[in-house]
């Protein structure tokens, strides 16, 4: 703590808020831990996956999704830096890429369920359906909720609210928008891959 | 302190008294509504007391008012019901707010010497989620199918549209989770709280046990209620949404899903919840044992390494609440060994506590009253746990009233004389006014009595072999013989319904024209009694103190000999000491 206490103030500030920032996304991450834990029980108690007569789950196009929400948190991890370099004129424009590849994330992800559904794979057609509807749905669910963070980062932004000494707000946003990319990527690797 | 600028006291109603963001606030908020809720979990449990003393009888006085229909007698599902909703709302809303709610937001800022929180808005969010729970738990007595009726488990298939229709049941599932998004939202407050702003000199070991039960709850409700989350939602989904994730119906993998799933989910966090609600007990009584012997708590490091131990066991030991559930025996072995391990660092606690009042100066004042009577109930309560943690004679035991008298004398016992012994131990620091003790002693003596007798007789009723939860236990024939050990439990548990109004007249009264408090009427070395008033100013301290000792520096005779009195607080040095300019510089 000694090294910690020398610090300067705004430093001190900073690790305040990272550190709530990453015990909230400890929990964030138990609850998702508790649904791919239902999803392995369910997996590992199957015999057939996916079950007879039900459509196998598209694999190219979330792999793109996949590619455009990684490029989402790109984008604001390079106008984040920027900003804590000083950089303050070009995070709008970051901010506003990571806001525009987050939502054709959510486009693409709204084009999976439809053509999934339209194949005749419904919530109620079992098991199979509920656990790919209930996990990348409560995953869209943060995604949006995030979005809503950025659109709001971007007008602040734009009124100049943010400078190298604030930075902390924007990096403490983009952890939770960091998450959300990582637990997709589990999701991917889980529902689409295994 | 650039940390902790002092912040201008707002003015306006609503700033200061209903969307405030100061933790003494918060803290009355969670109190009062905790203690609402207390009162109506209590009288869920007088009908089922009366319903087993006096199974179909029409119920006095609350009967011909909430029972019109049926003339005074309560319905089986009516009586499931109000187990259900008396087990939920005892533990979500009354214990957590006022044990977590109330005591976390009083004390951790006070006694680690910190001007508010470390995230002051959050911490209103929670309190304000914590009452958008309790009203959705309240809707749920509006449905016309009555309320939620799963039992507090809520397990499906009970909890599915099968089992419980109507939104009753959803309305208790959705205010689960509203609730839980409450409990996190604090305990990511009371972690990072504990962490950032500790006052300069306050090290982990100088902590008072209080603050340490606190935080390693806000741990424990950090990772687990987020699991329960998970649960609740996808029950939910299952209801509103007509997905499978719990229901059964052909092979796994061909349409259903598994309803044991759920049982694992619920009590991967329902194991921790039980210690999330005994633990601050465990502080506050820790410290007050302390405090009112005049000696310093006995092996307070010994104490502390036990909460951390018993914490992170918690974890690991959930598989106890499902041996009946079916599964492998070695499972079984692995979590038997686990859940009996805990004991090592519970009695390790609780000879801590016995060396503590040892041949102290003991001060019989209220609290003290009540932390002693918490030792005994909670002494009671650990020693039966162990043939419930045993596969052997589990099984005998299991799903019996003595699973309820077991958990009853812990969970409920426990947690109930700790809150009462915080509350009367920090009501002058809350509302600057001094209780009555004779009042105090009265609700105490009524208190410890008739809640001994009410859950031994559960414990016996359990062990001859009656079901928990049957309407009428009585149409049984190997039960009815035990109909007078369940009428006197009942009146037991009247009594002590009836024993709680000393308190009722006590508080109101103290709240509103008790005796004005001294500073320190307790003579107490913490931060929250020794650095700020009764009741404390808006930023809690002028300035910050410095602390130079742990909290616990009582009867020492070295001190009685140069200052004449049996305590020195932490942050008072003796002569020629200089640990103040030591710990500046740290």
């Amino acid at each position: 703590m000694a090294s910690v206490a020398k610090l300067e103030p705004r430093m001190r500030e900073n690790f305040t808020q990272s550190l709530g920032m990453i015990v909230a996304l400890g929990s964030w991450a138990m609850m998702f831990g508790a649904l791919f834990f239902v999803y392995a029980g369910v997996r590992t108690s199957a015999r057939v996956w996916p079950p007879a007569g039900l459509p196998a789950l598209p694999i190219a196009l979330p792999l793109v999704n996949t590619l455009v929400l990684a490029l989402s948190s790109v984008m604001l991890w390079i106008g984040t830096n920027a900003l804590i370099r000083g950089n303050r004129k070009v995070l709008p424009r970051y901010v506003a890429l990571s806001f525009g590849f987050g939502t054709l994330f959510l486009v693409l992800q709204v084009k999976v369920w439809k053509d999934l559904w339209l194949s005749g794979l419904m919530p109620s057609t079992g098991i199979y359906a509920s656990v790919f509807y209930g996990l990348t749905v409560l995953h869209a669910v943060h995604v949006f909720a995030g979005l809503i963070v950025l659109a709001v980062i971007f007008a602040r932004s734009l009124k100049g609210t943010y400078t190298e000494h604030n930075a902390i707000r924007v990096r403490v946003a983009g952890m939770f928008w960091h998450f959300v990319d990582v637990v997709w990527i589990f999701m991917f690797v889980a529902l689409y891959l295994l | 302190m650039e940390l902790q600028p002092i912040h201008p006291e707002p003015t306006s109603f609503i700033r200061k008294w209903i969307f405030s963001i100061d933790h003494k606030v918060i803290a009355k908020q969670f109190l009062w509504t905790g203690l609402l809720f207390l009162l109506f979990g209590g009288t869920l449990a007088m009908l089922i007391r009366w319903q087993w003393a006096f199974p179909g009888q029409s119920v006095p006085a609350l009967g011909p008012v909430f029972f019109k229909d049926t003339g005074g007698a309560i319905t089986p599902p009516t009586y499931t019901s109000i187990f259900t909703m008396h087990g939920l709302i005892m533990i979500f809303w009354a214990i957590t707010p006022i044990l977590i709610g109330a005591f976390g937001n009083l004390t951790i800022p006070l006694m680690i010497g910190a001007r508010d929180m470390a995230f002051p808005k959050l911490n209103m969010y929670s309190y304000w989620a914590f009452f958008i729970s309790a009203v959705l738990v309240i809707l749920s007595f509006t449905s016309q199918l009555g309320a939620g009726n799963a039992g507090w488990t809520t397990y499906p298939p009970l909890s599915t549209n099968v089992g419980s229709p109507g939104w009753g049941q959803t309305f208790a599932g959705l205010g689960i989770f509203v609730t839980g998004l409450s409990s996190i939202m604090g305990g990511i407050n009371y972690i990072v709280t504990v962490i950032r702003f500790r006052a300069p000199g306050m090290t982990w070991f100088r902590l008072p046990l209080t603050v340490w039960g606190l935080w390693l709850t806000a741990i424990l409700n950090v990772l687990f209620v987020p699991v329960l989350g998970s649960g609740a939602l996808l029950v939910t989904l299952d209801r509103l949404a007509g997905t499978h994730f719990f229901i059964t119906g052909g092979a796994v993998g061909l349409k259903g899903g598994d309803p044991i799933l759920f049982q694992h989910l619920f009590w991967i966090f329902g194991h921790p919840e039980v210690y999330i609600l005994i633990l601050p007990a465990w502080g506050i009584v820790g410290d007050v044992l302390s405090f009112f012997a005049r000696k310093p708590a006995f092996w307070y490091k010994g104490s502390v390494f036990a909460m951390i131990g018993v914490t992170v066991l918690s974890a690991v030991v959930y598989g106890h609440h499902m041996y009946q559930t079916g599964m492998a025996p070695m499972l079984g072995l692995a979590f038997e060994i686990l859940t009996l391990a805990i004991s090592v660092p519970a009695v390790l606690l609780f000879v801590n506590w016995l060396n503590t009042i040892w041949r102290g100066s003991v001060r019989k004042t209220v609290p003290m009253l009540f932390a002693l009577g918490m030792v005994f109930v909670f002494g009671a309560g650990g020693l039966t746990g162990l043939l419930l943690g045993t596969i052997s004679t589990d099984i005998y035991l299991h799903d019996t009233m003595y699973v309820v008298g077991h958990f009853h004398l812990t969970m409920a016992a426990a947690s109930f004389l700790a809150s009462f012994c915080g509350l009367y131990f920090w009501f002058p620091k809350m509302f600057g006014r001094e209780t009555n003790p004779l009042l105090g002693k009265l609700h105490f003596w009524g208190s410890v009595i008739f809640i001994t007798t009410t859950f031994t007789g559960q414990l016996l009723a359990g062990y001859s072999g009656q079901h928990r939860r049957l309407y009428d236990p009585f149409q049984y024939d190997y039960i009815t013989h035990l109909r007078d050990i369940n009428r006197w439990t009942s009146y037991s548990a009247f009594m002590l319904f009836i024993a709680q109004i000393p308190f009722v007249i006590n508080f109101f009264y103290s709240v509103f024209a008790g005796k004005k408090t001294k500073e320190n009427p307790w003579d107490v070395p913490t931060l929250d009694w020794v650095a700020c008033s009764s009741p404390p100013v808006y930023h809690n301290f002028d300035v910050v103190p410095t602390v130079v000792r742990g909290p616990h520096e009582l009867g020492n005779p070295e001190v009685k000999k140069a200052l004449g009195k049996d305590w020195i607080s932490q942050t008072e040095e003796m002569p020629g000491e200089d640990l103040a300019h030591a710990a500046a510089a740290e």
